[in-house]
């Protein structure tokens, strides 16, 4: 808990998820792992709140799963892109730039 | 979207392999981090611990899952039904009352609503049905009045409204031929008739123009109902012939099964075959007309009004009959306009009636809410939203109500059939009365907003205080819920006022009954067996005349049953709906005579020799068997044979009003237009007056004339007799047959009539009081219910009165003076309820005001007696609290 972490803004955890399957199908453990390794350890998020999250998506239909094999042989459930989730992905990626871009921009001005 | 529903349903109907899969799911994770805890060096517990800590609570995820999965909208609805169910059984008694309460007041509203819709709302049975006008003639009174012949035919001519319009009229006539003789209802109608109504024969033709040209051959549409009954369905009558008043009619069709107007008429046959009768103020036709597509009613009432008011600026029949102006209104409304208002004042009275059952419930639920303070008090403390409480509360409500709802319906059944048995004869279009979707789904409707109310209600109430206290006030579990008492009599005194208001209308329908039944009608009507003869229908005088003869000999044969003491004869009775006839007399001598009709309207243009009156024909034995009281002069008797000067009686009214300090007897008038017949007649008695129009209905000044001078086809013929009924009209009916066999009669008592004529006065009073005996009990129960309540809450406070030194007296006092408090408040506003409502019902009153005093009074203290003695018994109870116990209680 002592090193930084950023607090998540609303809704940028669906993008993360989304976009972190988007390589290939992944159960929620190595989503959580990968989101970390990647960010650095700087986004950590509270482990517990990544699995409503799949849910949601899940229930909106930008990710599907289905049971498989980890790599240490145990049954795990993985999480893959559907069509209109790749979709998202997209529109979320552009939207995040655009916000990020802006931002930058007024504080770069500022 | 779909996805969406499916993975909704899939979890919340495998939630179990679901649950299962989500523990598998999240066990991996949970897992993952302590092997990697571990693998860092950390011993096993710490490693668990670590992980627990990093992933957060498991069962805090899960349910955010099932929330994300949508399961828990459905599966909180659930829940809430489930321990709502378990908490109406677990106070089985408050259940049954309220549910009770709910299904009387839904039942009897839907009930009500059914006879409401069947008969106001449900569209007539024909194709674009609001496109069928009836037009009416309007009067030098401003009154509808039917058409006159020359009247209708400018109407039809000249209007641009209407694609098709027809005139009518029904009469009974006798009607045999493959069937046994009967009296039928037969409509006259003209060619346009079916068009207007959009009706195709089922089986032959309709009528064409050929049909109803002047001296065509008599042809008849016979209804579905008549084809079954009497011709046994059979397919090939289209041949065959009805003898309708003693002449021949081809039949030429089969009207479709339901086409039934106008009402009880099962034949029809093509008006004015004999030619039109040419005056514009012989009014013996009413009209309908179907609409051109886009004309709206008002444009047609335009049209029809100036084509009204040219007829009257250019006719040359000018006077108190000729049309002044011409309407038009839908024909439902025409049908059913005055059954309107009383069936809307019925459907008031039993919303009313509602309303109170409503708040019986409400009061209920209040209570049972106080009681639960403490339930709902810990749930909310432990975290339970407010919206969660509330929906609750309404989840019970609803249960509640499709409870009562679904019992109230099943209820309707009945009171359908027990509305339609009571319901009076002359109420329109009754056989369209019954169950159907449109009833069923308002009693649906109802239930949902009772739902609503009484939910939205408790929750509201019950949700409003704050925990704390509410765990502490239920931990004390005394005299708090001060606000919840509060409310409890507020709904009592609403009941009480509601109450008020139905009684009292109640009341001042029931005392209209009493003083219409305490009217001196003019006649007697017990023991008058009345029979009614129609012969077919003759012009020629000399047919006439041997008509009055076969009446005589009819009369004297009939007088010789055993036990019938007189047998009259009259054109029509009194209290028989439509009544009779009414027209203008001249006095004048035989000196007078016009020679032409010039002479005649002039002679009626003279004010001081006109009267007006009905004409009444009858005999000597009509008086007698009714009893109705001779004045002064004399009737008719044998004096009075067919060759000699024909003779009047007069009603008492007449000849106050029209001979004013004067003798009428003597004098002469003549009534021809009434049935042809010129001859003067000489007024030779006066006779009491009679009510014939209803015995709510002021007497009408009244000319009889003597049968056997001024013979009729159709008359009713009275018989008192001692005997029982049965074996009169036996033995009636086998004179009858004895004459002549192809004449059918049909039988009454009086006392039928009697009794018919007061049918709706009736059906609304019973009715009425119904609800009002009904809201009564329910508002005492209320009442007793919220002062029981009350005195329960505050039985140690009571305790501490009593241990202090407060008497019985004076327990019972300040409870009383509790009750009373609501009561008054209570009675109050139901007095300015009534007051501002009974005007509403003034035209289904007789001779009581609105604001009669003596039913405000009697209603006022009859309610304040009742709830007080529903004060009284708690009060009792209070003032009998032992101190004792009432202080260790709870």
């Amino acid at each position: 808990m002592a090193i930084t972490r950023i607090d998540l803004p609303q809704g940028t955890l669906d993008l993360l998820i989304l976009r972190t399957i988007s390589l290939g199908p992944l159960h929620g453990w190595a989503i959580s792992e990968r989101i970390q390794q990647i960010s650095s350890a700087v986004l950590q998020i509270q482990q517990g709140s990544l699995y409503p999250a799949l849910h949601r998506l899940e229930r909106r239909g930008w990710i599907k799963s289905r049971w498989g094999t980890s790599d240490n042989n145990r049954r795990a459930k993985y999480y893959e892109l559907t069509k209109s989730g790749r979709q998202q992905l997209e529109v979320e990626r552009d939207a995040w730039e655009k916000l990020t871009a802006a931002v930058a921009q007024v504080l770069g001005t500022t | 979207m779909f996805s969406d529903l499916r993975f909704r349903l899939r979890s919340l109907f495998r939630r179990n392999s679901a649950d299962t899969e989500l523990d598998d799911e999240l066990r991996f994770h949970v897992e993952q981090l302590v092997e990697q805890n571990v693998q860092s060096g950390l011993t096993r517990p710490e490693a668990v611990r670590r992980a627990r800590l990093a992933f957060g609570g498991i069962d805090q995820v899960k349910e955010e899952c099932r929330d994300e999965c949508g399961v828990h909208f459905i599966e909180t609805l659930l829940q809430d039904i489930r321990f709502g169910a378990r908490v109406l059984r677990k106070s089985p008694g408050f259940t049954a009352v309220a549910a009770l309460s709910l299904a009387l007041g839904i039942g009897a509203t839907t009930a009500i609503f059914s006879v409401v819709y069947g008969v106001l709302l449900r569209p007539l049975p024909y194709a674009d049905s609001n496109r069928i006008m009836a037009i009416f003639e309007i009067n030098p009174k401003g009154t509808r009045s039917r058409l006159a012949d020359p009247n209708f035919d400018d109407f039809r001519d000249q209007n641009r409204s209407f694609q098709a319009i027809a005139k009518y009229e029904e009469n009974d006539a006798s009607v045999s031929g493959i069937a046994p003789p009967a009296r039928q209802m037969i409509a006259d109608v003209s060619p346009g008739f079916l068009k207007v109504f959009g009706v195709q024969p089922m089986l032959g033709r309709g009528f064409s123009a050929e049909d109803a040209r002047k001296g065509a051959g008599p042809v008849v549409l016979v209804s579905y109902g008549y084809w079954k009954q009497y011709l046994s369905s059979s397919p090939d009558l289209l041949q065959s012939r009805l003898k309708i008043d003693g002449a021949l009619f081809s039949i030429i069709g089969v009207l479709p099964a339901g086409f039934q107007f106008p009402a009880d008429v099962s034949l029809w046959v093509p008006a004015d075959l004999d030619g039109e009768n040419l005056s514009r103020t012989s009014h013996n036709y009413r009209a309908v007309g179907r609409l051109r597509d886009g004309v709206t009613v008002e444009q047609a009432n335009r049209d029809i009004s100036a084509i009204a008011r040219h007829i009257h600026e250019t006719s040359s029949e000018q006077g108190d009959y000729l049309l002044k102006d011409g309407t038009v209104l839908p024909l439902q409304d025409s049908i059913t306009g005055n059954a309107r208002r009383p069936l809307l004042i019925l459907l008031a009275a039993v919303g009313f009636l509602l309303l109170v059952a409503c708040a019986n419930v409400a009061n209920l639920l209040l209570a049972q809410a106080t009681v639960r303070e403490r339930e709902l008090a810990i749930r909310s403390a432990l975290g339970a939203a407010r919206g969660r409480l509330v929906r609750q509360f309404l989840t019970e409500a609803f249960l509640l109500s499709l409870l009562g709802g679904s019992l109230g319906a099943l209820g309707t059944y009945w009171g359908v059939a027990g509305l339609l048995a009571l319901a009076p004869e002359n109420l329109p279009r009754l056989d369209s009365v019954s169950i159907s979707l449109p009833v069923l789904i308002f009693a649906l409707l109802l239930s949902t907003a009772v739902a609503a109310g009484l939910g939205a209600f408790t929750a509201a109430r019950a949700t409003s205080g704050n925990p704390r206290q509410g765990l502490t006030e239920g931990a004390r579990g005394q005299s708090g819920s001060q606000g919840s008492q509060r409310v409890g009599r507020i709904i009592a005194a609403a009941q009480i006022a509601i109450t008020l208001v139905l009684v009292i209308g109640a009341g001042l329908l029931g005392r209209s009954l009493m003083k219409v039944l305490q009217v001196n009608p003019g006649f007697r009507v017990d023991k008058i067996v009345t029979m009614d003869v129609s012969l077919p229908w003759v012009e020629d005088p000399k047919a006439k005349a041997s008509q009055g003869i076969f009446f005589s000999n009819l009369i004297d044969r009939l007088k010789q049953i055993p036990g019938v003491r007189k047998v009259g004869a009259a054109s029509v009775l009194p209290l028989i709906e439509g009544g009779l006839p009414d027209g203008m007399f001249v006095l004048m001598t035989q000196n007078e005579m016009p020679k032409n009709l010039d002479g005649f309207n002039a002679l009626f243009r003279q004010k001081e020799r006109i009267g007006i009156a009905d004409f009444c024909v009858a005999t000597d034995g009509y008086f007698q068997a009714l009893g109705i009281p001779l004045i002064r002069g004399r009737i008719f008797d044998e004096r009075d044979g067919a060759d000699s000067p024909h003779v009047a009686v007069i009603s008492e009214s007449l000849a106050r009003n029209r001979w004013p300090g004067q003798d009428p007897i003597g004098h002469t008038i003549e009534f021809g237009n009434m049935d042809g017949d010129m001859r003067l007649l000489t007024i030779v008695g006066i006779v009491g007056d009679v009510r014939e129009y209803g015995l709510d209905a002021p007497p009408r000044p009244t000319v009889y004339v003597n049968l056997f001078q001024r013979p009729r086809s159709a008359i009713t013929l009275t018989m008192l007799s001692d005997a029982d009924t049965q074996p009169v009209t036996s033995a009636a009916r086998g004179i009858l047959r004895d004459l002549n066999p192809e004449i059918p009669a049909k039988f009454q008592t009086f006392s039928q009539i009697y009794s018919a004529s007061l049918g709706s006065r009736r059906f609304n009073v019973i009715l009425v009081g119904c609800f009002g005996i009904v809201a009564l009990l329910l508002a005492t129960a209320g009442v007793f219910g919220v002062m029981a309540y009350s005195v329960s809450r505050r039985t140690s406070e009571i305790g501490v009165r009593v241990a202090l030194g407060a008497g019985r007296a004076d327990v019972l006092r300040m409870i009383l003076g509790q009750g009373l408090r609501t009561i008054f408040v209570g009675v109050a506003i139901g007095i300015a309820g009534s007051l501002a409502l009974t005007h509403t019902v003034e035209s289904l009153l007789f001779d009581v005001t609105p604001t009669d005093p003596l039913t405000f009074g009697g209603v006022t203290l009859l309610l304040i007696g009742a709830a007080l003695l529903a004060c009284y018994f708690p009060a009792r109870r209070a003032a009998s609290v032992d101190p004792i116990v009432a202080l260790r209680y709870e």
